[in-house]
């Protein structure tokens, strides 16, 4: 039985992953550290596990593994504390705001010869994992091009905070299709173009949609939106959706679109409900296993650190009107 | 009125519908392909010529449309404009910028009157999409997003094929969102495009644009020739105080034919049919103005600004930069 202890409800996908703690037979959720008190006590008690209000004590117990669901800007501090004490980490996206703090969650975790992961639940999707294994079979040939979204509703809070986030929809948005793409060519992201901007939202000091333009190795040209674009009155949160243009034909992906549509009088607003496989509990689960075997986590810190490189490329070339090098 | 019809395939024999459906008689068809100008003529008992240029010159000639590849579009208008004939022209109005300057010129120093057919205007979803963001609906817009294609074009002598000639999706298929963009958020600031433009082992082009609007709009373009099969048209317009998203797919009508010897794969065609074709509506509006009724919606100048446009996305794609407008 591997403990497993939540850092910060801060990202509202804590919720799920102590859900998904508690699905599993082979873990206990043991503890809740927050550095919001009130926000820790409640969510240990939504999910019948205790709250630790001290950091040293919460790090000082036999928990064996942390997922790490605080603010982007606070996930560095986190991570090298909870590596220092062994613990395994699993952090959730973007593994930090800025390729300094990036590197250095990855050198902790590696000198303290600690487990990292980071959390790309899209890898477990899937309709996304069938993506991945019909290119990686070669039926499609080589790989032109791929036009990319991931859209969302205003998250509002810490993450419209740029000293909180780094950035906006581009940073908060941009990691997992990166990671995908990454994922099912196996080559890497060399050059970005960003056209940004604050144009949805107001009184909010980030950006809240993202054009970006980005090239790979071997050339596959890439077209990706990043944004919280959808209104509060859409049927769901977003999307993860890529087309890919190969050679000998062509692959499209509507992640999320297992769905039913419910229209609900109380709630006076059509609703997308989902249907299909968890991603949340499949991470969670290979998360835990990785604790159990004491290995490190199938998509790792390196994979986080890959994705924040391009998200701040992007923000570099937003800044200056050229496409960056990554 | 009279019409003479240079470039009688596919958009030609359309174009003679929807010209005669609004009272036009077609007296003459002409293409450097014969039997093309014969089959289309010999349908409206018009003459058929494999001389074009000539065909501008007839006395029984009062407007001359211009169905013809993209490249020979301006010479056919000035030499029409000289012969003093109102004239519409299929987009895109000409391969260059130059070549649309010069054509109209000639068409301004003649007086007579130039239409482009930017037919997309006249779509009525796109109307009616339009109508919401006038109407408030989606509050301030900030995001746009646009898709439109599917297979290769075939086109006669494969023209299509021939990027020089063509432009590829970006300039002959996506110049329909880019002048609809700037027909309802106004002119852009810069542009960056990736296009694929392969020709080997056949011919693919995949192009992904973003406009940035003088007003600090974000549009997302992408043009798909590189599709094994279909068609699909996609539209999505951000605001902050709504959304809304258009998709052809999500049709009234589905039809699937079936295939003599029941095996195979075979395609669902959706349609959504209506009254009065865009194509004629534009038809119209074009007859309208030429009576002095109205002012047209699509402007020569508007057809120059979108040949401006998707030329500066080439060049982007060309050297891998933003290209200021």
């Amino acid at each position: 039985m591997a403990k497993i202890g939540i850092m910060s409800f801060a990202h509202m996908h804590a919720y799920s992953y102590a859900a998904c703690v508690n699905a599993l037979e082979e873990a206990e959720l043991a503890a809740v550290w927050d550095d919001v008190q009130k926000r820790g006590r409640a969510a240990a008690g939504q999910f019948g596990t205790k709250f630790i209000k001290d950091l040293d004590a919460f790090l000082a117990t036999d928990i064996e593994g942390v997922i790490i669901t605080s603010e982007n800007v606070k996930h560095r501090a986190m991570v090298e504390q909870s590596a220092k004490a062994g613990k395994w980490i699993l952090c959730e996206k973007p593994l930090a705001p800025n390729v300094t703090d990036a590197k250095a969650i990855v050198n902790a975790c590696k000198k303290a010869k600690v487990g990292l992961g980071t959390a790309f639940p899209c890898r477990y999707s899937p309709p996304l994992k069938a993506v991945k294994n019909q290119i990686a079979s070669g039926r499609f040939g080589h790989l032109h091009a791929a036009a990319c979204t991931n859209n969302g509703q205003f998250p509002g809070g810490w993450f419209a905070k740029e000293e909180l986030a780094g950035g906006g929809a581009t940073m908060d948005h941009t990691v997992h299709v990166a990671d995908l793409l990454r994922w099912i060519t196996g080559r890497e992201f060399t050059k970005v173009y960003c056209e940004n901007g604050t144009l949805l939202h107001k009184n909010i000091n980030t950006d809240d949609i993202g054009s970006l333009h980005l090239e790979m190795e071997g050339g596959m040209v890439v077209s990706h939106i990043a944004s919280w674009s959808r209104s509060d009155s859409f049927p769901t949160w977003g999307d993860v959706t890529l087309e890919i243009i190969g050679q000998k034909g062509v692959i499209s992906v509507d992640a999320f679109d297992q769905k039913i549509n419910v229209y609900n009088d109380d709630v006076m607003r059509a609703e997308w409900v989902n249907w299909g496989d968890n991603p949340d509990l499949a991470l969670v689960k290979d998360f835990v296993a990785a604790v159990d075997e004491r290995r490190a986590p199938p998509i790792t810190g390196i994979d986080g650190l890959r994705a924040v490189e391009v998200t701040v490329a992007a923000y570099k070339s937003a800044k200056t009107g050229r496409m960056v090098k990554v | 009125m009279n019409l003479a019809i240079i470039g009688c395939n596919g958009m030609g024999a359309m174009h003679a519908q929807m010209a005669t459906n609004c009272g036009l008689k077609l007296v003459a068809c002409g293409d450097k392909r014969k039997s093309i100008a014969v089959a289309l003529a010999k349908r409206y008992d018009a003459d058929a010529t494999t001389n074009c240029e000539a065909l501008a010159m007839r006395d029984d000639v009062d407007i001359v449309g211009i169905m013809t590849p993209t490249p020979t579009h301006t010479e056919y208008v000035a030499a029409a404009a000289q012969a003093g004939k109102h004239i519409f022209c299929e987009k895109p109005f000409g391969r260059t910028v130059q070549q649309c300057r010069e054509a109209i010129a000639a068409v301004k120093k003649a007086k007579t009157k130039l239409f482009v057919g930017h037919v997309l205007r006249f779509f009525h979803e796109f109307e009616t999409m339009k109508a919401q963001v006038e109407g408030g609906k989606l509050g301030k817009v900030g995001f746009v997003k646009m898709y439109r294609g599917g297979i290769f074009p075939q086109g006669a002598g494969k023209w299509f094929h021939d990027y020089a000639q063509s432009g590829g999706v970006t300039f002959d298929s996506m110049i329909h969102d880019i002048d609809w963009l700037r027909y309802v958020f106004g002119d852009a600031e810069r542009i960056f495009c990736q296009a694929i433009q392969r020709s080997k082992p056949q011919p693919l082009d995949y192009s992904m644009v973003t406009v940035r609007m003088k007003n600090g709009i974000i549009a997302n373009i992408i043009g798909t020739w590189a599709h094994p099969a279909g068609f699909r048209v996609r539209t999505e317009i951000c605001g902050d105080k709504g959304m809304l998203q258009f998709d052809s797919n999500e049709a009234p009508l589905s039809v699937i034919m079936r295939k003599k010897t029941g095996d195979g794969p075979t395609m669902i065609v959706p349609d959504s049919p209506v009254t009065t074709s865009p194509y004629q509506l534009e038809w119209q509006d074009f007859l309208g103005w030429i009576e002095g009724e109205h002012k047209p919606r699509v402007t020569p100048d508007d057809a120059l600004q979108s040949v401006r446009m998707v030329s500066a996305a080439l060049k982007s794609a060309e050297t891998g930069r933003p290209v200021k407008l």
